[in-house]
């Protein structure tokens, strides 16, 4: 398992990207992200919701709700901002993990 | 099928935020748990097990409730210390010391222990100097108006979703000046001062301490704390 400080720093990529397949409502997110670490990614709610309102409020992503027939759920997407947002973000931690590889020797660790 | 949104809106009980934005966030949080459980029980989990799945993405309430009303509210984590505890500690403070001020002023006169006849006051042997014993006094009139201050403190401090912690610290904030003194000022003054009577300071302390600061801070949780749990338990979704 990855360590609760090095994972706040990457849940923020880790939730932007996940929004590349669309409008994903909260537990479809959360599902996505442990799926696709493998389970080394996996979020409580107090880490997860908190953060979904944050990138809301900093228009990164915008919900809606809509009614099914399970109930009302809120799906999020990604905005324009939120998109523009993504490229660099992922470059920056490109360059880290890759600096990291250099650094440690972690790839072949 | 497991009621989730009963669970989180008790879990969430007194969340500071709007009360159309509070609802938003149980019902999204109850869809997440629903949908842990039903995932649990389409894996063949029984019923115990997949809503025991569930509750395990929420390690403390306490700790989800705070996180959510700092993301969801517009306004800076400093500002909410302070509406949590910095205003209605000093709104305590300052409305308990303007009624002591007040009841000094105008009356009704305090309690004075005379208990011990003429041993409370000022003694005078031939061949020492005078000694002053011990007198408590006590403003009862002012101690009466300390729940009603006391519930104050814990009803804004509640209200802004401060911890426990905060709230009673808040409450009892008008005697930390008094037990500042008592803990720190009186033992500092019977070592520097050799005016102030080494065999009386522990009667004093004593007194002094009950007069206070004990009696203060009963009167002061004695308001602030059943307002604290009345308004804890409303539920505000």
């Amino acid at each position: 398992m990855i360590a609760s400080a090095i994972k706040r720093g990457t849940a923020e990529v880790a939730v932007l990207s996940v929004f590349e397949y669309g409008a994903l409502h909260g537990y479809e997110i959360a599902r996505r992200i442990e799926r696709q670490t493998k389970g080394s990614l996996r979020f409580t709610l107090a880490a997860f919701y908190p953060l979904l309102y944050r990138l809301e409020k900093q228009k990164w992503i915008r919900g809606a709700w809509e009614t099914s027939p399970t109930g009302r759920r809120r799906r999020d997407r990604l905005t324009p901002a939120g998109k523009k947002k993504l490229t660099p973000l992922r470059s920056e931690w490109s360059e880290l993990f890759a600096a990291l590889h250099r650094l440690a020797g972690v790839a072949n660790a | 099928m497991h009621d989730w949104q009963k669970l989180v809106r008790q879990k969430l009980e007194g969340i500071a935020l709007q009360h159309d934005d509070a609802a938003q966030v149980v019902e999204e949080l109850a869809a997440h748990l629903e949908e842990d459980y039903q995932y649990s029980l389409a894996a063949g989990a029984p019923e115990q097990l997949a809503i025991r799945h569930a509750l395990q993405h929420v390690t403390d309430w306490h700790d989800l409730k705070s996180k959510i009303e700092s993301s969801r509210k517009k306004e800076l984590p400093m500002n909410k210390r302070v509406s949590q505890f910095w205003f209605p500690a000093f709104l305590t403070i300052l409305l308990s010391m303007t009624f002591l001020m007040v009841i000094q002023e105008i009356g009704p006169k305090p309690w004075t222990s005379s208990a011990g006849g003429p041993a409370w006051g000022a003694l005078r042997a031939p061949g020492f100097r005078v000694r002053m014993m011990p007198v408590a006094m006590v403003y009862l009139s002012w101690l009466l108006t300390l729940p009603f201050i006391g519930a104050l403190g814990a009803y804004l401090a509640t209200r802004a979703g401060g911890r426990p912690a905060a709230v009673f610290s808040s409450v009892a904030f008008p005697v930390f000046p008094y037990l500042a003194f008592f803990i720190i000022g009186l033992p500092i003054a019977a070592i520097l001062d050799d005016h102030v009577a080494h065999n009386i300071m522990l009667p004093a302390f004593f007194i002094g301490f009950g007069a206070w600061v004990l009696l203060p801070a009963i009167a002061l949780l004695a308001g602030g704390l059943p307002v604290h749990y009345f308004s804890g338990r409303k539920v505000s979704t």
